[in-house]
């Protein structure tokens, strides 16, 4: 087992690595040099310098420039060359133009020029002056570092990246890990009771029930949630309060995640025990006498947790990154209100920085579901 | 089907046991999360005889660095924190300029050129790390040539430079100065400055280019001009707008961007008391009851970052802030519309409103530097002429509002009785369709969508951004509404990045000759010029009235540019708005005041009867159900 958990961290790797590209690809090949949103279309051609360095958008993606190959460039000076190498904004086609898109036409322009001459020299095989060529201070390797060692830099207000991500998994956590260990529990104990108990009156009601519960919008649950248990009962706290403990600001959301997630919960957990209650095992277990429960907790539920399992493993990165919604509408300052604030105030660098942690998760929280498989099932060999 | 009673005793009696030992792991873990979140280190506040106010902030802070504040929600918390040599007084009407970090009003020379100030001595900042061991140092004169040079530092990307240009002896050549550095800390802010001197410690000497009647409305009452210690510039960096080191009566003792903000007192606060003269009714009304006290009153002021409405309106309700506005949602529970006053179950829970022409105007303002927009005043027209205002304020402000026929507000002096009559306001969707046809031929064809910047993001600004969609819909032009957050619309703004934008600006000095100047080509953006509007004849003539001392030919003038603006339609021009502010009956000293944000320290909590205002609300629940 210690063999396969290595070799399957030694996968990772290239699954990061992969991971990486493709966050490199949407945040800065598509979504392109944001200096200009940044700087604002006024701004001077030295602001918008000082920017693009600031955040790093000055310097090569890839492929960089050694001093031999400095020397051959030639910087073209015809604007209406220079217009060419960039997309005008308006489907405009004036060739006037402004600094910033002088120094994006100067900066492509190069681009193009080096990867030609990077593809030109692997295709003569001149492999070593092809490698002389990547640049160690790329875009796309400063990415990867601050990555790798979770240093992501500044946002656009400045602030530690980092920092801000370390404050709200608390708070994030603190509302998802009740939620979703409440959640998890009250379903599986729900379904092994309907699954029990199944063409019944009983089971129908509650197949009912959890058919309205996944029907009524989440908003509903928590507008009903603050205006009745909150405002009205006075039983918990209509919105994250500051000057009290956290915990007494996350329970009433936590309810409402509970009760909102029960629906999908129940109905899920029903089908996976039903799937497992009609197989042959089960008839076999009944006929040589085995009671009930034991037949349902000791047969039923350990051949049903793989699909358990999955679900819960595979529902862990989420917990990390909170609720959107819980945390906008309670004021609760976790990851969630990060990523919404993120959005609203187009911070490319935190979006950046949560798609990579959540990508990251979800790759080692597969890892642990495949780990567990083992756990649970003993017919799961790791080869 | 598996169905027989004992075994269902049985699978109970089992599930309980499972349940049991998930049951610890779960407690365990859920003990776990709970810890991380840091709720161990917060102040539980139930030290309720503490004085506390609690507000609402309706948006993220933009920043706490006073040179560049400029958002009202910046100043409401800015300025608690920093202070201005004056301000405006708490309870005289008219507004009355009264001292503030300054000994008396300034000596001015008799050209009006020159304003000599003696600054109080014994003001200290507060304690802060940037300085020597720690402990806050007194405020000289040179604090304050420092914070209005750093205004005029170029590399101090700021928004406030605008309101100094053209204005102080030498400022304009120290801001020539200052290009020539990479950084904002490269400046050698030692650079003498002709028009901006100490004379001594705590004297201060002001020398303008030509007589500016309102430099100390406009500019020594602004916070732009707050006193700000070059320590903590150098010690924070780009860090200061988190750090804010003022003199005022608070400092920020925890600020969680997007979440709340929390001031505490100042331990280096000088004594300064309550005022002991105020209006006639003031005395009756109770404003005068604390004269002579010392403030401030309350010793933490919190504020939590609530962007929906609802929650603030229940948290309010349940006595969890003191002061609220009314969303237009709630505007029938809290305000009868027989008499316009509060209903009885309003004062039945001791709440108190109060009501006032805030001096303020709102509009769709159109990018003239955009060239869809700039070159197409038909186009402009056409899209205020959709616009129903009158139907606008009933449907967002439950009718709480006059019709911005101009952009000077009612209540300012200069504000034009006659306007009405040019018919800038019209909502006419014929003329509208007629002038389209003039516009789409000025364009070479249809107009494209066009782009509204929305500043929130909050379902009031979506339903807003909808409303402004449909009315534009009626003449065929596409509009799409970016909502972004507080922050993010006043940087797109300062920037020039919106195409068309939904702003307001409330008065900050009884003169409007602020309004004015958000249509002068000195001041475009990231200056009060938003519009980018540049009208040769208007800055001519602007320029004559920024001078002009108060006189009714300078009245006309006022109102003669407000016309020639108004003729061009840089904005589509809606609203002045009536404010309605609702607050408890435990907040004490609370006299509407449309120029300060600095009134914090004068507000006063009855502790003892919030505290009994929960029992009060059981007790009317009491006796609603029993009148049921």
């Amino acid at each position: 087992m210690t063999a396969y958990i290595i070799r399957r961290l030694l996968y990772m790797i290239p699954i990061v690595f992969g991971v990486l590209l493709v966050t490199f690809c949407l945040f800065t090949l598509v979504g392109g040099d944001i200096s200009v949103q940044i700087a604002g279309k006024n701004a001077d051609a030295e602001t918008i310098a000082e920017i693009r360095h600031e955040y790093g958008f000055d310097k090569p993606l890839f492929v960089g420039y050694e001093p031999l190959v400095d020397d051959q460039w030639k910087e073209p000076t015809d604007p209406n060359v220079l217009a060419s190498y960039i997309e005008s904004p308006d489907g405009d086609d004036t060739i006037i133009l402004n600094d910033y898109q002088r120094i994006v036409a100067i900066e492509n322009a190069k681009r193009q020029w080096l990867g030609g001459l990077f593809k030109q020299r692997l295709s003569d095989g001149r492999i070593l002056d092809a490698w002389s060529m990547l640049d160690f201070n790329s875009q796309f390797l400063s990415h990867f570092k601050k990555a790798v060692t979770f240093n992501f830099g500044r946002d656009r207000e400045r602030q530690k990246i980092s920092e801000k991500l370390l404050q709200g998994v608390g708070p994030s956590l603190a509302l998802t890990v009740p939620m979703f260990i409440g959640s998890l529990i009250i379903s599986i104990s729900l379904s092994l009771i309907v699954a029990f108990i199944r063409g019944s009156v009983g089971d129908f009601v509650i197949v009912v029930v959890c058919v309205i519960l996944m029907s009524i919008p989440y908003l509903s649950y928590i507008i009903f949630g603050q205006l009745f248990f909150a405002y009205e009962l006075d039983w918990f706290p209509i919105y994250y309060d500051p000057s009290r403990p956290m915990a007494v600001s996350v329970v009433l959301p936590i309810l409402i995640g509970i009760i909102a997630g029960l629906g999908v919960g129940v109905r899920f957990y029903r089908t996976i025990m039903l799937d497992e209650i009609r197989s042959d095992y089960v008839r076999t277990a009944f006929a040589k006498g085995l009671t009930t429960p034991k037949v349902l907790f000791k047969h039923v539920l350990k051949n049903a947790m793989i699909p358990i399992v999955t679900n819960v493993v595979l529902s862990l990165p989420r917990l990390v990154l909170g609720s959107l919604l819980l945390e906008r509408f309670f004021g609760i300052p976790g990851l969630g209100y990060l990523m919404i604030e993120a959005i609203n105030s187009r911070d490319f660098f935190v979006l950046n920085a949560m798609t990579f942690m959540m990508a990251l998760l979800i790759v080692i929280f597969t890892l642990v579901a495949d780990i567990c498989y083992g756990w649970v099932d003993p017919r799961v060999k790791f080869e | 089907m598996l169905k027989s009673e004992n075994n269902t005793g049985r699978l109970f009696d089992t599930m309980k046991q499972g349940v049991k030992q998930i049951g610890w792991l779960a407690v365990c873990l859920c003990g776990i999360a709970l810890s991380m979140s840091g709720c161990s280190k917060t102040d539980t506040g139930d030290n309720t005889d503490e004085m506390i106010l609690r507000r609402r902030m309706p948006t993220k802070l933009q920043t706490l660095d006073a040179g560049n504040m400029r958002g009202v929600y910046s100043m409401e918390v800015g300025g608690q924190i920093y202070e201005t040599l004056y301000t405006y007084h708490l309870l005289k009407r008219p507004y009355e300029i009264t001292p503030l970090l300054a000994e008396a009003l300034p000596h001015v020379s008799a050209d009006n050129l020159t304003y000599t100030i003696r600054i109080k001595q014994g003001v200290r900042f507060q304690n802060d790390p940037c300085f020597e061991g720690g402990q806050g140092r007194e405020l000289t004169a040179d604090d304050f040539v420092y914070a209005l040079k750093r205004v005029a530092n170029i590399k101090y990307l700021n928004q406030n430079w605008s309101g100094l240009k053209d204005k102080i002896v030498g400022l304009d050549d120290f801001r020539e100065y200052t290009k020539q550095f990479k950084k904002e800390l490269d400046v050698d802010y030692s650079r003498e400055v002709e028009g901006l001197k100490a004379l001594d410690d705590y004297t201060l000497r002001i020398k303008l280019i030509q007589p500016w009647p309102q430099l100390v409305e406009s500019v020594l009452t602004d916070i732009l001009s707050s006193p700000v210690p070059h320590e903590a510039v150098e010690h924070y960096g780009f860090d200061i707008i988190r750090h804010p080191v003022g003199t005022g009566p608070y400092r920020l003792k925890t600020w969680r961007r997007g979440c709340y903000i929390e001031l505490v007192r100042n331990e280096n606060w000088r004594n300064e008391l309550y005022p002991a003269e105020g209006q006639p009714g003031d005395e009756a009304a109770g404003l005068l009851d604390d004269a002579g006290s010392p403030v401030p009153f309350a010793d933490r002021i919190i504020w939590r970052v609530i962007l929906e409405d609802q929650p603030a309106w229940m948290l309010f309700m349940r006595g969890e802030l003191d002061a609220t506005g009314i969303p237009k949602d709630n505007f029938g529970e809290a305000i009868s519309q027989q008499n316009m006053d509060l209903t009885d179950e309003m004062r039945a829970r001791g709440i108190v409103l109060k009501s006032f022409d805030d001096p303020s105007v709102f509009w769709i303002g159109f990018n003239m530097a955009d060239p869809v927009l700039g070159k197409n005043k038909p186009l402009r027209k056409a899209l205020s002429r959709t616009i129903d205002r009158e139907r606008f304020i009933d449907l967002f402000f439950n009718g709480r509002g006059h019709v911005a026929h101009g952009f000077v507000a009612p209540g300012l002096d200069s504000y034009d009785l006659e306007i009405a009559r040019f018919g800038y306001s019209k909502y006419d969707l014929q003329e509208a369709r007629e002038l389209m046809v003039e516009a789409e031929a000025i364009n070479d064809g249809p107009i494209g969508p066009l782009k509204l910047g929305m500043p929130g993001t909050d379902t009031f600004s979506k339903q807003y951004g909808q409303f402004v969609q449909r009315q534009f819909e009626k003449v065929g032009v596409m509009l799409e509404v970016d909502y972004m957050d507080w922050p993010t619309y006043m940087a797109e703004l300062n920037k020039g990045q919106l195409q068309l934008f939904c702003s307001g600006v409330s008065a900050g000095a009884p003169d409007a000759i602020d309004f004015l100047g958000m249509f002068a080509t000195k001041y475009f953006s990231p200056g009060g010029n938003k519009f980018y509007y540049s009208n040769p004849e208007f800055d001519e003539l602007f320029d004559k009235a920024e001078v002009m001392l108060t006189s009714p030919e300078r009245m006309e003038l006022y109102r003669k540019l407000e016309r020639m603006v108004m003729e061009d339609y840089p904005a589509i021009f809606t609203t002045h708005r009536v404010s309605y502010v609702l607050h408890h009956s435990w907040y004490k000293n609370y006299k509407p005041h449309v120029f300060s944000h600095r009134t914090s320290k004068y507000r006063k909590v009855d502790v003892q009867e919030r505290n009994g205002y929960k029992q009060r609300l059981k007790e009317l629940k009491m006796q609603e159900k029993m009148a049921k």
